[in-house]
Order: structure tokens, then sequence, then C-alpha cells
């Protein structure tokens, strides 16, 4: 278990003028079927045109079960994990950020760093649990997932989202994503890093 | 003639953004300019996101409370404080009495302005460092005034000037405040420097018009041009004219025997900094410092923090900005640092490799980048993934 204590108090993160709005536009990553192909991280770094070692998705392989106790059957398995930025309800990173370059925009709940303002000091990247924002070290700027926002302001949905082979990822607004969800019988995982709860808006669900 | 050419112009004051702590930093609170303003809305504070500088708009009734109150000298006046203190070295009298007067204050004096307000400590210590024997500022009772908003700034004022008069072991005593009653103040005039030409006036409004920066025009062509991005901005340091004249001052004050003097830091627009084991050298106080006190070295794989504490303001933006609260304030300064330009070197260390991604990092408190310091692994993202099968927490 991670022991993450964050060093941006809490209310510094509860009063981060994160005035939610009504939408929250959002990922859903199904990770009972997802394949790791990592399709996905391949999609978004050919749209976003990222530089070697920035990711803005990247899909965190984990192995479970023990095959070397003799006395029980072998249960091993893996599952995969993209983890795109969580689009916070109460972003950590917002709350860190010493020159306010990240916003929560109102109308969809997209988390931005305004690329004119920031000026590279990483605070995002020490705030944020989930290892979203990522360093740029040749604009030396940070940048993290968008949610592909050139492309949803035109209407179409995320690169990943319709490059996933094995439609686990969906895109939509939160309510009706959640919805979906209730209707398919899934069950849904949710995740608070110790000490912050930052109300991540991507969903997770699983077995 | 001062009325003729402000009229063209919108704003009577200058703000320059780049020296604003709230501009820098978004995490800064500082409110001392709307704190003082009398106009109803002429000061506007940024929102906490996008541009959170603070803005003046045509309401400014130019009193100068704010010229006054700012700490970084972001904000001027058309009539800049150069310019009030050479109106001030033509009137001093060596020995004698120099009077301020606000314009309500009953009585003769040397100066009259609109408010006492717009005196900066500079100003108020210029006619001793000219070799006047007494300051005194003449005001009436404040709370008649449709500017009584601006009294707290110029009794501060008074308070600070006083101390470092006492600091540069003059006795605070040499600078007074006098209560008089309500009526017109009469300034003493300069005598009349022969008959006045027409072109002597044309001469001085061209004289005034240049010196009140740039002209409209100029600055309405540089607007086409691209906008910098803010990144690029806070790399800049402008000078604080303010405490560049304040330093000027305070060095040519005659008879000048500078004793220390311990005073509480909260309202003065000075500081003493210190700086704990949690530094990781990430330079956001550097870049952020609106007026350039703090400077970083990095020499042979050594790392030293410098720090200017005759340019310090007292701000607080490096403290509210620095992520791991390595940063603070002491809570008593010597005001006998404005008189020594010494250079502390706050923290100097040796700079390390994190052992998960090899960043350059000041390893004092930790052998891991803050990046990285998640115990599990180096990578952050999958150590929360983890936590999915731990049941959430």
């Amino acid at each position: 278990m991670a022991e993450y204590s964050p060093i941006i108090p809490r209310e510094a993160i509860e009063r981060s003028f994160a005035k939610l709005g009504p939408k929250q536009y959002t990922l859903w990553v199904d990770i009972e079927h997802c394949i790791g192909c990592n399709a996905c991280s391949i999609a978004c770094k050919a749209e976003n045109n990222t530089p070697v070692g920035v990711d803005y998705n990247r899909v965190i392989e984990i192995e479970e079960g023990d095959f070397r106790d003799a006395s029980k059957t072998p249960n091993v398995g893996v599952t995969f994990v993209p983890m795109p930025c969580m689009h916070c309800g109460q972003p950590a990173c917002q709350a860190a950020c010493p020159v306010g370059a990240i916003t929560k925009r109102k109308e969809d709940g997209i988390v931005l760093i305004n690329k004119d303002k920031c000026i590279g000091c990483r605070y995002c990247a020490w705030a944020c649990p989930y290892g979203a924002p990522q360093f740029n070290a040749e604009a030396k700027i940070m940048e993290k997932c968008t949610l592909c926002v050139h492309r949803t302001d035109k209407g179409l949905v995320p690169a990943c989202v319709t490059t996933c082979p094995a439609k686990v990822r969906f895109f939509g607004e939160l309510n009706e994503l959640t919805m979906v969800m209730r209707e398919k019988r899934a069950k849904g995982v949710s995740i608070s890093v110790g000490g912050a709860d930052t109300k991540p808006s991507v969903q997770y669900t699983s077995k | 003639m001062n009325s003729l050419i402000e009229l063209g112009l919108q704003v009577p004051v200058r703000l320059d953004s780049t020296l604003c702590s709230r501009f820098r930093s978004t995490k800064s609170e500082c409110a001392a300019c709307a704190v003082v303003c009398p106009a109803p809305g002429a000061v506007r504070l940024g929102d906490g996101a996008g541009n959170n500088g603070a803005e003046i708009n045509a309401a400014c009734v130019a009193c100068g409370a704010c010229v006054s109150a700012c700490p970084n000298g972001a904000i001027r006046l058309l009539e800049d404080d150069q310019r009030v203190a050479e109106r001030i070295a033509q009137k001093v009298h060596s020995g004698e009495t120099f009077r301020f007067a606000c314009n309500r204050a009953k009585g003769r004096a040397e100066m009259v302005l609109p408010c006492l307000s717009r005196l900066t400590e500079a100003l108020v210590l210029e006619p001793i460092r000219r070799g006047a024997q007494q300051v005194e500022l003449r005001a009436p009772d404040c709370s008649g005034c449709g500017l009584r908003k601006t009294a707290q700034q110029w009794e501060r004022t008074l308070v600070f000037s006083q101390a470092l008069c006492e600091s540069a072991g003059l006795g605070a005593a040499r600078i007074s405040s006098v209560q008089v009653q309500v009526g017109n103040a009469e300034e003493i005039r300069l005598p009349a420097r022969g008959p006045s030409s027409r072109r002597r006036l044309f001469g001085s409004i061209a004289e005034r018009w240049k010196a009140s920066g740039d002209a409209p025009l100029e600055t309405e062509a540089g607007e086409e041009a691209e906008p910098e991005p803010f990144r690029e901005i806070v790399k800049r340091h402008s000078e604080n004219s303010k405490r560049t004249d304040l330093l000027r001052v305070l060095d040519a004050l005659p008879g000048l025997k500078v004793t220390p003097k311990e005073v509480v830091t909260v309202g003065l627009p000075l500081a003493q900094l210190e700086v704990d084991s949690r530094c990781v050298g990430c330079n956001v106080c550097e870049t952020l410092c609106p007026t350039g006190a703090l400077t970083h070295r990095e020499e042979g794989g050594n790392y030293a923090l410098d720090f200017d504490a005759a340019h310090c303001t007292g701000c607080r933006v490096c403290e509210l900005a620095c992520y791991h609260q390595a940063l603070h304030l002491r809570e008593t300064v010597d005001l006998s640092l404005l008189f020594q330009r010494s250079r502390v070197t706050l923290i100097s260390a040796r700079l390390a490799n994190c052992q998960a991604c090899g960043e350059r990092i000041l390893g004092t408190a930790s052998t891991f980048c803050p990046t990285c310091q998640v115990k599990a692994s180096g990578d952050r993202r999958d150590s929360v993934a983890r936590l999915f099968f731990s049941g959430g927490n």
C-alpha cells in the first residue's frame, strides 16, 4: 500500500476554488475487460505528439496471486489499469500550483494546464497522487492528459477511446456514465488516496 | 499644468504588474492597495485564477495611498516620487522644520498634498536628508474626510519612518505628526523665477509629458504584438524604484549612526528569511520574488540560495509559494538591515541525484525527489493502481 502523505494541506485542496460545474466529462475504464494492449497510450502519444518520457496515459500491470505455494492451486492473474489524469473534483495540482496555471473548466470539468502561465516548477507533479502531470523537458513546462480537449470541443471523443480495441474505455458526462455503469451492473471501484480526497472523476469497474 | 496633461489619460497611476505580488503568485493574498484605496471600485483584485494581479481603473482619484502602500513599488503616480523629492529639496531650509500638510489642514506648510498618504518613507525622510531639523506631518482629524480610508496608510508610513530614523541614530522625535484644525492649507511658494513665456509653458508641458512615461499612443501600438507568456514575464525582475529611492535617502542621511533595532515583522515592508532542510532547490522562490531579492548559485555541484535583505519587501510570496514550506519569515526584523547591503546565504548544500529517477535535488531531507517520494516504487501511478486491489485505501 502506498503511504502517500500530501504536503498540500487538506484545507488548501478544499478551498481550491473549484466550484463544481453542473457537468463533469470524464472517462470510464472497465478494467475487467482491459487486455493491456497499450493502444490507448500509443493513440494518446500520436494524438498529442508527446516526446519520449511524457505519458499522459500509462497502463499499469498488476500481478496478483501466488503459484509457489504447493498446497494450493496456482491462481495468478494480471490486471491492467490505464491511468490517465483523473480530472479531479478538487484537484491537488490546482491547489499546489503557485501561479494559478491550472484551472478546472466550469463547463465540462476538464482540468487544464495553461502553457503560457506554467513555469515548470513541477509542484503539480509533486502534489498529484495519481502521477498525472508530466514534465516536458524540451519545453520546460508541465503537461498532462487534457481529455483530448481539442477533439471534445469539436464533439469528438478522446483518441484513446476511439482507439481502444477491447472497447473498455468510454467517454461521457459523469452522471450519464454512472447510469450506464448501473445498467450494465458493473461494480465500481473507487480509490481515495490517504489524507487527501481529491474526488477523482475517472470511473473504474472491475469484477 | 499637471491636470492639463492628465486630462488625456484615463488612469492617473501606472501599474507595473511584474512587481505586483498577486500577479506573480496566485497564492499571494496581498491587498495592500485595495485596503487603503478610498475610491470605491478603483482597485480591482484578481479572482485567484487566470490573472490574479491588481488592476487600477479610471475611478482612481490619484490620492497616492496605494503608491505608498504597495511594498513592491508596483504603482507609480504620473508625478513620481523622484519629482516630489526634487520639489521637497527646493523648499528645505537647513536646520528648520519642514511641514507636510494635507489639503484640509489649516495653516501654512512647505508642501501641501491632496492627502498625506501620498508620502512614502523616502519622501518623509527626504527633508532630513536635505538638512531639515524636523519633519512635521500636519493633518486634521481624518474621520471627516472623503479620503479617510487612507488615514491608516500615512500613519503607518509615519511610524515606519520614525523607526527608520531611530535606527539611523537620529532619534524618532525628528518626525512627528500634528493634529490641526480643518481649514484651507496654504503652500509656501517658491519665489517666481522671472517672467514666464509661452515658450517656457509649452516647454514644461513637453518635459512633463516625457517624464510621465510612454505616450498612450505608443502603448496602443504595442498591444498588437503577441503577448509575452507569463512564464517569460516572471523571469524578469523589475527594479523596485520605491525601495531604491528609500535606500538612496537612507545612505545620504546626515549624521548617520546605524543602531540595530529589532521590530515585529508583521505589517512592515521588510523581512528576514530563514530556510530549513526541507528545501529541495526548486528555485520557485527566486522566480516568483517580485523584487529579485533571492538569487541562487550553482557551483561545482553545490547549491546556494542568496538573500538580499535590503531589497526584500516582506510580501511573503516566497513563503506562500514554497511547496515544502521550507522558507519562513522571522518574527522580528532588524531595521539596520536597510543600511547594510549584506547578502546572506540562506542555504548551501550539495546537489544529489534522486535514487529513482536521477533528477538533481538538494538531498538534505530525502534521497528521493518529491515526485518519487512514494514508498512502494518510483512510479506514483503504479502505487495508486495497486490500491484497487487492496480495497480502496
